[in-house]
């Protein structure tokens, strides 16, 4: 038994031996393959800090996003608060947006104005009462939509302050506003005259701050 | 600096208060303007101007949802007409239940010239609109007394809740069976009638047993199916009528009168 062991770890010594020498010569084309996996995720590194208040959302949404295509797109993930009212419990959202900027206009030094801003979010409530599909206790297709997950488009204006070195903290700061309309709200819009901009319409207000 | 970002905060209120400032389809904030307690403060008027009246007239509707232009047209239609006490609006105020429906749909009945009062429809239910409900018209229960009339009002949508939540609530119908006011006959208003995929079917018989209880139980109104319909659903007599949807543009006027009643399907 003793001796059998002991060849064991001989050999296995052996095998160990083996491996290291290989890995110290290649270890040129291993530091590249590690940079070159690096460079991989660090792309896919948030690159802002997002805060958006009402735009039916929730009260107050805060997250993060990516801006790519020549910063002409952006791709954000937020999570909202809606405060508890009509006792009723507060709920938690989750918001998807893509935003589309089609011109960057400068503005001066310091500013540039994005004159036109554009996109769609889907929201969803992150609370079981409400649902994607029908729950079973329902006869099948009851109801024809879903009350957790809406989708939204908007439209809006940004203006973007670039910091300058040496006391910059983040690389620009934007300041938003926009006008949406959800799914169902579009839906009554579209089928009642009687529905003015101001029913239907969701005005809301954000703050961007760009890090990378 | 500090200062600075205090401001901020009115700011914020001043914003939150402003119309196209919307947290949430189904936040449940109530813009400041919403009226509340709707119900309630119907039937104190609808009790006050039927006290002592022989012929009371009233208007079943139902199943406003995003029905607002017809339900506009209407609201102007009933005041031109000027010949009834009260409307019950047999539920479906809203279509998805968002609070956004609720408060299009009472902005337009307000200007009704007589009172209306709501019962509770499933669709006014989903997302969170039975919290919203209760806010702006109140218990989704309630009675009231016209004249020599008493008209008990339930929700009977009972597939929209859990056995938690009775629904119909034969408690509360015990309880107006005992209610010892002054009333020689009853109208027991519904949205989803006994038999419909709403209702809670298994208690379909004794829940008609059960109002049957009420001292003369003159007919049954519900709404729901958007069709005008009348139906001896149980075989014994009474009459359970369902009024048509607002989309179709007509509504249900009755007239009591010590002898009896009469009905009329009205279109506009």
């Amino acid at each position: 038994m003793d001796i059998l062991m002991k060849s064991l770890n001989f050999k296995i010594l052996l095998i160990l031996l083996v491996i290291s020498n290989s890995t110290f010569a290649q270890e040129d084309i291993y530091k590249k393959r590690v940079e070159r996996y690096q460079a991989v995720w660090q792309k896919l590194i948030p690159r802002y800090t997002k805060f958006q208040f009402a735009g039916s959302m929730g009260m107050l949404s805060l997250g993060t996003g990516w801006n790519y295509g020549k910063d002409h797109w952006e791709t954000d993930l937020l999570f909202g608060l809606v405060p508890r009212n009509a006792d009723r419990h507060a709920m938690a959202t989750f918001t998807l947006k893509q935003n589309y900027y089609p011109w960057s206009v400068p503005v001066g030094e310091h500013f540039s104005l994005e004159p036109f801003s554009c996109g769609m979010y889907l929201n969803t409530l992150l609370d079981n009462d409400f649902w994607v599909k029908n729950p079973e206790r329902y006869p099948k297709g009851y109801y024809s939509f879903s009350t957790k997950v809406r989708i939204h488009v908007f439209a809006g204006q940004h203006i973007t302050l670039h910091l300058k070195r040496p006391r910059r903290y983040n690389k620009s700061i934007s300041l938003f506003y926009e006008l949406s309309s959800c799914d169902l709200y579009i839906i009554s819009a579209a089928t009642n005259k009687y529905l003015r901009p101001k029913d239907y319409l969701s005005l809301s207000f954000g703050l961007k701050l760009q890090i990378l | 600096m500090f200062l600075n970002k205090l401001h901020i905060i009115p700011l914020l209120l001043i914003l939150s208060s402003c119309d196209l400032i919307d947290y949430h389809p189904y936040d449940g904030r109530l813009s400041s303007s919403t009226n509340t307690d709707i119900n309630n403060k119907s039937i104190k008027r609808i009790e006050a101007s039927c006290k002592d009246k022989d012929i009371i007239r009233f208007i079943m509707i139902g199943d406003t949802q995003r029905s607002l232009d017809e339900t506009e047209d209407f609201v102007e239609f009933v005041n031109k007409r000027n010949d009834a006490d009260f409307i019950i609006h047999g539920g479906d105020i809203a279509d998805f239940g968002m609070k956004k429906e609720y408060e299009w749909t009472d902005e337009i009945l307000s200007k009704l010239n007589i009172p209306y009062v709501a019962i509770i429809g499933n669709h006014d239910i989903i997302g969170n609109g039975d919290y919203v409900y209760k806010k702006m018209y109140g218990d989704e229960n309630f009675s009231f007394i016209a004249g020599n009339t008493k008209f008990v009002c339930l929700n009977t949508n009972a597939i929209e809740f859990d056995y938690s939540h009775p629904v119909p609530d034969f408690g509360y119908i015990e309880k107006e069976l005992k209610d010892e006011r002054q009333y020689s006959q009853t109208i027991v208003a519904m949205h989803a009638p006994p038999g419909s995929e709403q209702f809670d079917n298994n208690v379909k018989t004794v829940f008609h047993m059960y109002i049957k209880e009420f001292p003369s139980l003159l007919f049954c109104l519900h709404a729901h199916n958007h069709n005008t319909s009348v139906n001896d659903l149980f075989g014994d007599g009474i009459l359970y009528y369902g009024c048509s949807n607002m989309a179709k543009r007509s509504y249900l006027y009755y007239t009591l009168t010590p002898d009896g009643y009469t009905y009329e399907v009205i279109e506009f």
